[in-house]
């Protein structure tokens, strides 16, 4: 007797509950296609633009953030080190190389939303930039990613274990129309250690 | 057990439905896109500087820490609008986005004319009038040909350090975004 409204009631469920978890697991982990991927550094030079996959325009549309225009830059984002671990707080970083071309560029850490992370005190390095980072002589840098202080290029991240991004923003660049047609680099991301504790 | 597995089956068919659905109507209705965000900084045709760390409200923040941000909202309904700024900054860049944040138009201080920003916003059929007369402000200015009547401009300028933060905010500060009259 409650045979057909239980069939029915279940093919409800399936779509209903099937079509707006893969809606929601879609938009958590993509922000589209037309990715450029160089090591543990992502981009979406296309995700600002008319034409951009529908996929792009509603992570867009639900992140509400500002995004940088052909012109103005490429924004690089790395959620793991080199070796595919997840950047973590008790761990400490080592980015080591040089960016793609570009006139000028920015690196800061940012809490797993996207918002960058305050310093633990108001005068601590939470952002890097091309002007403000040490460079060797062949121009090359190394940037020291940890909570407690270190020497040479250090970038500050809050104590704990909480995970992180990593954002190099590379203002001016042609990396951002050229995909794939320059042979580019990003610098890499090494672990160096980590507190247990 | 067979009308199961069916039910199943329809049931598979309308989550894809529904997904596409969903996936396709979202930017409508989200309610937080970059565009409703930021509106709600206050009214059209001003710069808004924008907070580094994010209060109570929607506004947008300021997502760098070597960059300072400021967005201005505008309507072409009556007349273009003139995007204009100049300071000494070592790097700025503007890119214009139409109502549902598609860009239209984006620049850096490299590919500008003397520097400064200087750049009139308007629609396709406001571009014919004046390009059948420019009117000599507009000389040196860069013509930009908006789509839709709604839109936003984001203007960033580079602050490598804090030395370099006074030079930005007051860059920041004198930025205007005003409606062009032909009489001005």
């Amino acid at each position: 007797m409650f045979r057909t409204p239980l069939v029915i009631a279940t093919a409800l469920a399936v779509a209903f509950g099937l079509g707006i978890l893969s809606s929601i697991y879609a938009l958590r982990a993509t922000v589209g296609f037309g990715a450029i991927t160089l090591g543990p550094w992502t981009a979406f030079p296309a995700a600002q633009t008319i034409n951009a996959d529908p996929y792009a325009k509603a992570h867009r549309a639900r992140d509400g953030r500002l995004l940088l225009g052909g012109a103005e830059g490429l924004v690089f984002t790395a959620a793991t080190d080199s070796d595919n671990r997840t950047l973590a707080g008790n761990c400490r970083y080592e980015i080591v190389g040089i960016t793609p071309p570009a006139r000028l560029w920015t690196l800061h850490a940012t809490d797993r939303s996207g918002n960058p992370l305050p310093g633990a005190r108001a005068d601590l390095p939470t952002g890097l930039n091309a002007w403000s980072v040490l460079r060797g002589a062949d121009s090359t840098f190394s940037i020291r990613i940890a909570s407690s202080a270190v020497s040479g290029n250090w970038l500050a991240v809050p104590e704990g274990r909480a995970p992180f991004l990593l954002v190099m923003t590379l203002l001016d660049t042609p990396t951002a129309g050229s995909s794939g047609v320059i042979d580019l680099a990003m610098p890499g991301i090494r672990r160096l250690d980590c507190a247990d504790a | 057990m067979r009308s199961f597995l069916y039910a199943i089956a329809i049931g598979l068919v309308g989550a894809a439905l529904l997904h596409i659905v969903i996936i396709l109507s979202l930017p409508s209705f989200t309610g937080r896109d970059a565009y409703t965000r930021v509106q709600s900084l206050g009214e059209a045709n001003r710069f808004y500087p924008l907070a580094d760390r994010a209060g109570d409200t929607l506004a947008p923040i300021n997502d760098d820490p070597a960059m300072k941000t400021a967005v201005c909202t505008f309507s072409l309904e009556n007349g273009p609008v003139r995007l204009f700024a100049e300071g000494d900054v070592p790097f700025w860049s503007l890119a214009v986005y139409d109502s549902a944040s598609n860009e239209v138009f984006s620049m850096n201080d490299r590919t500008s004319v003397s520097g400064a920003l200087d750049t009139l916003v308007a629609t396709p059929i406001q571009l014919i009038g004046i390009r059948k007369a420019v009117p000599q402000e507009l000389e040196q200015s860069i013509l930009v040909e908006m789509r839709g009547e709604e839109g936003y401009a984001v203007l960033r300028t580079f602050v490598p350090a804090e030395s370099r933060r006074p030079a930005a905010n007051a860059s920041i500060a004198d930025a205007s975004c005003e409606p062009f009259g032909p009489d001005q």
